[in-house]
């Protein structure tokens, strides 16, 4: 409600206008992510309440684990919250072409953390035979790591959201240009982290460049248009946008909910991960 | 500087020129009509659909209630099959808890709290909207399966059987392989989603937007009251929500959460479900305490007794409502231990009960004590609400719950503190603050006759229920033999009943009157004590002329005994806002409602996923997967066009005269 | 909500850029993560073990939200609000695994459930 000041920065710390100076959508998401705590406090107690007697039959998680592709993941992810901080702390400071830069680079780590999960998840399946009902670990394990993966790619998706916002110009909102650069985005994002990260996972392990290449042809070609059309809808944007120091605190909010996911990710890591192998 | 100019497209002219917006549809200004009540961001008009919708949800459990005590009038009836008993008492409790009474609450959420803190509106009017017709999704997913019953190829299975509260095994594909399931799956999940997005907004209304001077141990104790009520909704709502997932995804892709066989164990349901069930029951009763908190005094002609310990109680029972669930499984084999801490905490929860309990009979001490209705429904609240929480008392020893456990004595309990507690304060609630709304007054007598035959009803349907209880009638049972011993009691208890459906009619119809005929009133007919009295009744849409100033707790009384300070800080404000634009309200929009619909169509589609889709007969697709992805997606389009529109907003002036107009286009 | 505005804070308010600082808290980050990994292979007592991971999960769980998510500079309420919901999760966590190793959670053993069903009645 409070127009910006023509000279100097925003307080971004301090929201004048409400009782306690808490920005009201600061406090909206804090509300939330405590209540997030609950959602996944109880989907990570009840995997870890079934870890205590297992029945017999069950899958064993060191057997079918890949830790190595694991750290690497978490290794991903928590850079992905450190190029997040830098893209809040570049919008703070009203530079909107390092935002978009640290949006992309934050979108680029998560695609690669939902591509390991989707490498992963398809090797328990098809060769350590472990799925969603065969057994209880497997209810747990895919429910909690799906879940918190959900949550990735709902976060992939506000990110790509706001990327495409800070293209909007100060004259002549085109709302089809917004949704068309929308939809590249998101077939962009889409294919990076269903076929091209798990392609590439596929390669490391051994599978032929070629082979990969052939088998996900229409995907990858679908995705490299994508992308070149968000080169395309950056370089012919207008340069006058209606974007700037005081958007920060929408991009601060979808930092919240991005570095909440990355923690939960932390507890997941060692809970369910790490602790099997003692 | 330089640079933060060029970077954010500032140009050069005006600071803050209205940026163009995203918009698909034009904004919605009907101020009268359909679209208006579809579209409205108004928290007063969304109070008013969530009490519509309530009470119309209440009286249709009500009517469940009746076919049940009818079922139960005489031994070895046959007025209902048992299946349908099954849906009757799944549906009446639920319909009760969920649809009506949270929502009546909700209603005076919407209705009070930014009146009472002194705000214009909630914090984020677009996001309220969507709570309302989420919630509205919600129930038309809970009874969409008693079309069953009427048109036998919408084939649902009727509506939900399972108990209000479904516990596994039995809410498992073996057990209840229909539909009905799945649609109360889905429906309690969407209502927990409408009660999280409501109470966020409210907990950052309560917090964030209170007039200067407002501190929060100024706040009327209802606000309060929300406030801790939506701290409990937003953390118990996740466990309940994590459980449904587990039910949904063992009956649609086989996992074995619940599942023995699998490796699963019905118990952790049970677990789950409790957590969350248990601070439910607060979240049910704290509202009606602050409403009793606000109309004792009035009645009493005097302030609240223990102001801050008051307070202090609600958030220790909200606190403490967390660490006592599984006092509904003590006959399940916890074990000696956690059966005796869990006994312990409840044993503990009865204490700042009792505090409340106590403070209010302070506030009638020594008061001059006038019996209008909502006076006469907070005193038998205080009254019945104790004998609820006796049985309740009882309950937490746990040797003896092992007697009474899924005995009619949990009947007696749970509905002395809900109907006796919880109701009889909304019943209060609404006649109170009817005039403030509607502008009318309900007639004195009328409400005073609905009081004594619900209050009369009320207790000969109940009371009886602690002795069958203790003689062993077993609760969810659809017949009984007639050597039981339970004969009279029943037979009494359904003459009860009966009586207290004609005390709830005679209430509503009376209201329906007055709502036509009643006696016109001001803005105070109470001469009360909270700042929702001290603007017009019916409230304009912008709530206050100028927000005011609070000086000290029950800010309105004490504007009355300072009237000429606040005639001059009330002047001051109205010009300070009209040098700044003028006074700012939010915009209506189309999106919530768009946003709801999408949900509706998804969750519909999602519950019948693995059911082929026919129309006509024919088989049209294999799956209705595709149908709940359009659902999805259409709700991701409609929340996308909805940030893209931005808060919008207008401007209204008002003159000397208080002749109100209303400004568009400038600067926000 | 339409309280009179004031001139924003332009005096005395510009930060040093944490840019650097939060480069190097990811390396920290990073760092530990790479201790966890290592750690569970080291022939130490598993309590131990277990204690540790906790510990440094916790650690990087603080270093995310008081610094990447800006708790340690802003108004201590949001802090309040999030330990509201983080240590009521993790109370009902606590009690939910206390009550599923107790014995008498234990799922019973086919053999027991006959013995159950047949001796005791």
């Amino acid at each position: 409600m409070s127009s910006p000041a023509a000279n100097g920065h925003l307080d971004h710390h301090h929201d004048h206008t409400t009782s306690t100076g808490i920005p009201n959508k600061k406090l909206l998401w804090w509300a939330f992510l405590a209540s997030d705590c609950m959602f996944f406090g109880a989907l990570i107690s009840s995997h870890l309440v079934y870890r205590l007697n297992p029945p017999p039959g069950n899958a064993v998680p060191t057997q079918v684990f890949n830790i190595e592709l694991t750290s690497f993941s978490t290794f991903i992810l928590l850079m992905s919250s450190l190029l997040m901080a830098l893209a809040v702390n570049a919008i703070q400071k009203g530079n909107v072409k390092s935002t978009r830069t640290m949006l992309l680079g934050t979108i680029f780590f998560g695609c690669i953390f939902l591509g390991g999960q989707v490498f992963e998840f398809t090797h328990f399946v098809a060769d350590k035979h472990m799925t969603l009902s065969n057994s209880i670990f497997g209810s747990t394990f895919y429910t909690l790591t799906g879940t918190h993966g959900t949550h990735v790619a709902i976060g992939v998706l506000l990110l790509g959201m706001m990327y495409v916002r800070t293209f909007k110009p100060t004259h002549g909102g085109s709302l089809g240009r917004n949704f068309l650069h929308l939809l590249a985005f998101a077939a962009a994002a889409g294919v990076a982290f269903l076929f091209f990260v798990p392609g590439l996972l596929e390669v490391i392990e051994g599978e032929s460049l070629r082979a990969m290449l052939s088998h996900d042809a229409k995907p990858l070609l679908l995705g490299a248009i994508a992308c070149a059309a968000l080169v395309w809808f950056a370089r012919t944007s207008n340069p006058a946008v209606e974007f700037g120091e005081k958007n920060a605190i929408d991009v601060e909010a979808i930092g919240l909910y991005w570095h909440f996911v990355d923690i939960v990710w932390i507890i997941i890591f060692t809970a369910v991960y790490l602790l099997e192998y003692l | 500087m330089a640079k933060v100019i060029t970077q954010s497209g500032f140009t050069g002219k005006e600071i803050a020129q209205p940026a163009t917006t995203f918009s698909l549809f034009t904004r919605p200004t009907a101020k009268t009509g359909l679209v208006s009540w579809l579209t409205t961001v108004d928290h007063k008009k969304i109070g008013m659909l969530y009490g519509g919708f309530a009470i119309l949800f209440f009286l249709i459990g009500g009517i469940e209630a009746l076919m049940i005590r009818t079922q139960l009038m005489v031994p070895n009836n046959h007025f209902v099959s048992a299946q349908l008993y099954s849906e009757l008492f799944t549906m009446h409790g639920t319909t009760m808890i969920f649809l009506a009474v949270m929502p009546l609450n909700a209603a005076f959420f919407n209705l009070l709290i930014p009146i009472q803190v002194g705000a214009r509106d909630v914090a984020f009017p677009r996001l309220n909207s969507f709570s309302l017709w989420v919630w509205v999704v919600g129930a038309i997913l809970l009874n969409v399966g008693w079309i069953s019953h009427f048109v036998p190829s919408w084939n649902f299975g009727g509506a939900p059987d399972i108990g209000w509260f479904g516990y596994a095994p039995l809410t498992s594909k073996a057990f209840t392989p229909d539909l009905s399931t799945d649609f109360w799956v889905l429906g309690i999940q969407v209502l927990g989603v409408s009660s999280i997005v409501a109470s966020l907004n409210f907990i950052v209304t309560i917090i964030n937007l209170r007039a200067p001077g407002l501190t929060m141990m100024r706040l009327p104790v209802f606000t309060w009251m929300a406030l801790v009520t939506s701290f409990l909704l937003v953390l118990a709502l996740p466990a309940i929500a994590i459980a449904l997932i587990m039910v949904m995804f063992d009956r649609n892709f086989g996992t074995n959460f619940f599942e023995v066989s699998g490796g699963g164990q019905p118990i952790l349901w049970q677990h789950l479900f409790w957590v969350f069930g248990h601070p439910e029951v607060y979240i049910l009763i704290l509202p009606p305490m602050g409403y009793v908190s606000e109309i004792l005094p009035t009645f009493a002609r005097k302030p609240l007794f223990g102001y801050p310990i008051v307070v202090f109680s609600g958030v220790a029972i909200g606190f403490i409502g967390f660490g006592v669930w599984s006092h509904h499984m003590f006959t399940t084999g916890l074990g000696t231990v956690a059966t005796a801490a869990f006994a312990l905490a409840t044993m503990a929860i009865a204490v700042p009960t009792g505090v409340k309990v106590f403070n209010w009979i302070g506030t009638l001490w020594g008061g001059r004590i006038v019996t209008r209705v909502p006076m006469m429904f907070a005193l038998g609240f205080i009254w019945m609400f104790m004998m609820g929480g006796l049985s309740g008392i009882m309950h937490s020893a746990a040797p003896a719950d092992a007697q009474q456990q899924d005995s009619y004595f949990v009947i007696a309990h749970f509905h002395y503190v809900l109907i006796g507690g919880a109701t009889f304060a909304l019943l209060a609630a609404i006649h109170f603050w009817f005039p403030k709304f509607f502008g009318r007054m309900v007639p004195e007598f009328w409400g005073k006759v609905s009081f004594w035959v619900i209050f009369a009803g009320f207790n000969a349907t109940f009371f009886p229920m602690h002795f069958l209880g203790l003689n062993g009638m077993p609760r969810r049972t659809w017949t009984y033999d007639s050597n039981m011993g339970w004969n009279e009691g029943n037979l009494f208890a359904t003459c009860g009943a009966y009586l207290l459906g004609l005390g709830m009619f005679t209430y509503f119809a009376v209201l329906v009157w007055s709502y036509f005929k009643g006696e016109k009133c001001g803005n105070d007919p109470w001469d009360a004590r909270t700042l929702e009295w001290s603007i017009p009744s019916p409230p304009p849409e912008h709530n206050f002329a100028a927000i005011p100033t609070v000086h000290a707790r029950d800010a309105w009384w004490y504007e009355k005994t300072h009237k000429e300070e606040i005639a001059q800080e009330k002047a001051a404000h109205i010009k300070a806002e009209e040098s700044h634009g003028g006074i700012h309200m939010p915009d209506q929009s189309w999106y919530p409602l768009f946003a709801a619909a999408g949900l509706l169509v998804g969750a519909y589609n999602f519950a019948q996923l693995h059911y082929p889709v026919t129309m006509f007969g024919q088989q049209v697709l294999a799956s209705h997967l595709p149908l709940a992805i359009t659902g999805l997606g259409l709700m991701v389009a409609a929340c996308y066009l909805w940030a893209l529109e931005g808060p919008g907003g207008y401007h209204l002036h008002i003159d000397a005269e208080g002749k109100v107009t209303e400004s568009r286009g400038d600067h926000h | 909500m339409s309280a009179p505005t004031a001139p924003a804070l332009a005096a005395g308010h510009h930060e040093p850029s944490k840019f650097h600082f939060y480069i190097q808290i990811a390396m920290i980050l990073a760092v530990i993560t790479g201790i966890e990994v290592v750690l569970v292979y080291l022939p130490i007592v598993k309590w131990l073990v277990v204690t540790t991971l906790i510990l440094l999960s916790t650690v990087k769980f603080m270093f995310v939200i008081f610094f990447f998510m800006h708790l340690r500079w802003d108004k201590v309420f949001c802090t309040i609000l999030f330990f509201i919901g983080l240590v009521l999760a993790s109370f009902t966590m606590f009690s939910l695994m206390k009550l599923f190793a107790s014995d008498a959670a234990k799922p019973l053993t086919a053999a027991a459930l006959d013995f159950a069903r047949t001796t005791l009645g």
